[in-house]
């Protein structure tokens, strides 16, 4: 497992940094990439991965360093001087107009920008002779773009990418959207444009793909870049073990799992498409007990979101059904969910938890059980329900000017913990969580752990979805983890960050990848 | 205190930035703006006659300004008030005319009831079409205007027409219906129920669970339906109420003021209406204090035309230009929620 030599570079990034406000998103980055391979880019989320794509597209402008083409420096934090310096990207939400057809699509990257005229047949002509150059298939011109599987779609982004640019071309996270057939297809082509001498550079957090296509691969992880390596040269687990890290310490079980305690929630073979149409949770059962906590852990994208969104009613599932204290719901909606005891922090405050542009006092009034508990002939009892904020925002430590400031006012954590506030006011059996700690800073997050495992030790069944690994070893009583839509067994004890690293990659031991 | 002046102050500076530019526009006439503005300041409260007329013409945009209010409050653009309120006329117009059996002091609430629930069940269409085929409200709404609009003028030209048949307009109300003026005067009865109402939304929305409910889906839909609040039934309330309050300004209208349906009854309310729950800023006091002022610049118009020699229409041109102003003085307008709305 050596580093990789360094050849002769077509793209080389010295010392680049970006900061957005306390966080380092990219910390001092040198980099070579030569011409003529698939290079893979591996890390979590938020290791600043698509940070580092967005400044090399121009999309974002560095605080400092360089970057170099073929030894000619390139106008950062320009898109434009990014793709005539050869450099194109293909997002993971394509910058396709769906109601136009391909040729449509592709007019802007292929006609000079003098020609005023637009003329579909020549346009497409000029496409086809174009992809059949590169050695891509495309739809035909006339198709249009919104009757076009995903990856008709995504071969024209990179058709688009590579007539626009032509010397690196950029994937972020190409295979989330694709199934198999069509990853065996992507991979085929990106070996077709690396032939050209050209570079692609590929995001991803799957081992599996890194070993199967890629040339070298960088590991990235808080902001720097760890490590690059010849992707023939290193394992599976090594790649893992790299990714997230070594933990000092061995991650501790508290407390034996609850056997014995009586099942809170049970959620049964769960299966929901996103509106992709692609598996976001795949047969996924949950039993989580009185007073347990219950880590879900998992790279973000493999379902999170929709389990969430299942667990509150949110969203319908194809099938399956949930429990709450041994009965089964009349209704999935949050509503219902409410009623029974079952709280909840979503993973977007600003979106899902909160009306920013309402009080202090009117949100933590935002929960059903609570405008029923002070509703009287049909009126909010007012006095009453300020006495009872007042005492929340007391018992909580909610730092605002008073009752009446608008949320809005109020910083990251304070505005968590009026979420947290709220939910925990009321009997619960339940609480479903999603990265209730992301963004907060250390007073806030220990608030909000603390707070949960208040209610734990009170009886309260909680399910923590995290991408935070610390997160998830500092809290739970057991850990499962979400892969492709896929829940693992519990890990048993002793955890360590290796093997977990290797679940949130999708490899368990002794057993063929899952999503093969 | 300095809330109450955060909330005030953009409308009372879209107010002057409107008076400066139609001011100008004045100017540019070849008019002088001080001698227009006087007339039109005299005509609308210089006399008892002419605060009667303040009255008269702050009623309906008081009515249907409400109505935009507590749609707009919960997120749902009605742009249909006009339509709602010529439902509400018509259902008065039918009932007014025909059943003359039924004495004053029911008859007259059980039309104007009619009304109101004309209102809102036509505003209902446009609920059901967004509940269940998630059909734009904005679109709806304003495409059941024209369809109101239609419908009226088809009636008085035909099933409807005055027994006479000279006139495309309905037989006139029988007296029973007439809503009680202070006569001399046109002021009449209709003002203290709109008044009442805006009181009785006022505490709808900020003292009730369901008002609260409406404003948190308005704000934020996704909070509030993970909260556990029934987001539907609340968009369709706030519709209903809407466009029941629309209903009840053309019942009004027509039992005091016209006391009989014909096409060009409504001089746009329904339209002047969103401005008027804009510069209120959607809260109902607010809508009072815009209604009063936007029906004094109408009552005061024709003086400013008799006297300054400044066409009438100018007033338009004021009330538009104050939503221009608004848009561009709110850093997150209501109308650039529109847009972003998903569905």
């Amino acid at each position: 497992m050596n580093p990789a030599p360094t050849s002769a570079s077509l793209l080389s990034i010295r010392r680049l940094s970006k900061r957005f406000g306390a966080l380092r998103a990219l910390d001092a980055i040198d980099a070579e990439f030569s011409g003529g391979e698939i290079h893979a880019i591996l890390g979590e989320n938020g290791a600043g991965k698509s940070t580092l794509m967005h400044v090399l597209a121009g999309l974002l402008r560095p605080d400092s360093g360089e970057c170099r083409i073929d030894d000619q420096a390139i106008r950062l934090g320009s898109a434009r001087a990014a793709r005539s310096a050869g450099i194109g990207m293909v997002h993971q939400h394509f910058a396709l107009v769906d109601a136009l057809t391909v040729a449509e699509n592709l007019a802007l990257s292929l006609t000079p920008d003098a020609d005023w005229r637009f003329d579909a047949v020549a346009v497409g002509e000029k496409a086809c002779a174009f992809a059949a150059q590169v050695g891509l298939e495309i739809a035909p011109p006339s198709a249009i773009v919104r009757d076009l599987p995903v990856g008709a779609r995504q071969r024209l982004e990179i058709l688009k990418a590579l007539a626009g640019a032509g010397r690196v071309l950029i994937l972020d996270e190409p295979t989330a959207v694709l199934t198999p057939p069509e990853v065996r297809l992507l991979f085929a082509m990106l070996q077709q444009v690396r032939a050209q001498g050209r570079l692609v550079l590929f995001i991803t957090h799957k081992l599996r793909e890194v070993k199967e296509v890629a040339d070298r691969v960088s590991i990235m992880r808080h902001g720097r870049v760890v490590g690059t390596y010849r992707a023939a040269e290193v394992s599976e687990s090594q790649l893992a073990e790299l990714m997230v890290g070594k933990l000092e310490v061995s991650p501790h079980i508290r407390r034996p799992p609850h056997a014995g305690a009586t099942v809170a929630m049970q959620a049964r073979e769960l299966s929901m498409r996103d509106h992709r149409g692609v598996v976001a949770l795949d047969n996924v059962s949950v039993t989580v007990r009185r007073g347990e906590i219950l880590g879900i852990a998992g790279v973000d994208g493999n379902g999170q979101r929709e389990l969430f969104a299942v667990l509150a009613g949110l969203a319908t599932p194809e099938s399956g059904q949930i429990e709450v204290g041994g009965k089964s719901l009349s209704a999935l909606a949050p509503r219902v969910l409410r009623q029974v005891g079952v709280g909840y922090i979503p993973p977007d405050r600003h979106r899902e938890g909160l009306v920013l542009a309402m009080s202090v006092a009117e949100n933590l009034l935002l929960h059903r059980n609570v405008l029923r508990r002070f509703q009287r002939h049909g009126l909010l009892q007012r006095p009453a329900a300020r006495r009872w904020a007042a005492a929340l925002m007391q018992q909580f430590r909610i730092k605002a000017a008073s009752l009446d400031a608008p949320l809005r006012s109020l910083s990251g954590g304070n505005q968590q913990r009026v979420i947290v506030a709220r939910e925990l006011s009321q009997p619960l059996a339940v609480l479903v969580t999603s990265n209730p700690t992301r963004g907060l800073d250390l007073a806030a997050t220990r608030a909000v752990a603390d707070a949960l495992r208040a209610a734990a030790a009170d009886g309260c069944a909680i399910v923590l979805i995290s991408t935070d690994l610390d997160e998830v070893f500092d809290l739970s009583d057991s850990i499962r983890v979400l892969y492709r839509g896929r829940l693992s067994d519990a890990v048993k004890p002793p955890v360590d960050a290796e093997r977990l690293g290797l679940l949130m990659a999708g490899i368990q031991a002794g057993k063929e990848p899952c999503n093969a | 205190m300095q809330r109450l002046i955060n909330r005030v102050l953009p409308s009372l500076l879209a107010l002057i930035g409107a008076l400066v530019v139609s001011g100008l526009a004045i100017a540019l006439s070849g008019s002088s703006p001080l001698l227009a503005f006087e007339a039109l300041l005299d005509g609308a409260f210089g006399s008892l006659d002419g605060l009667s007329e303040v009255a008269v013409k702050s009623c309906p945009l008081l009515l249907t300004g409400l109505a935009v209010a507590v749609s707009f409050q919960a997120g749902i653009w009605n742009i249909g008030a006009e339509g709602q309120l010529l439902m509400g006329a018509l259902a008065i117009a039918v009932i007014g005319s025909r059943a003359t059996w039924l004495p004053q002091p029911i008859g007259l609430p059980l039309a104007l009831g009619a009304s109101a629930t004309f209102g809102a069940l036509w505003a209902g269409i446009a609920a059901q079409l967004k509940l269940r085929r998630q059909v734009n409200e904005v679109i709806s709404t304003i495409m059941l205007n024209f369809i109101a609009l239609g419908l009226l003028s088809y009636l008085v030209q035909g099933p409807l027409m005055e027994a006479g048949g000279r006139y495309p307009q309905s037989d006139a109300l029988s007296p029973e219906f007439l809503m009680p003026r202070l006569s001399p005067y046109r002021i009449h009865l209709g003002l203290l129920l709109a008044l009442f109402l805006a009181a009785a939304m006022q505490v709808f929305l900020y003292r009730s669970v369901a008002g609260y409910e409406i404003r948190a889906t308005g704000l934020s839909p996704e909070a509030a339906r993970l909260a556990g609040i029934d987001v539907r039934r609340r968009l369709l309330l706030a519709l209903l109420l809407s466009g029941a309050l629309a209903g009840l300004a053309g019942g009004i209208e027509v039992s005091a003021i016209t006391r009989r349906l014909y096409e060009r009854l409504s001089p746009g309310w329904g339209f002047t209406a969103i401005a008027v729950g804009l510069l209120g800023r959607l809260s109902p006091v607010g809508v009072v204090a815009a209604a009063f002022l936007f029906g004094a610049m109408d009552a005061g118009s024709n003086a400013m035309q008799r006297v300054a020699g400044v066409s009438s229409v100018l007033v338009s041109i004021i009330q538009a230009t104050v939503i221009f102003f608004l848009v561009a003085f709110e850093r997150r307008t209501w109308f650039s929620k529109i847009s972003a709305e998903p569905d």
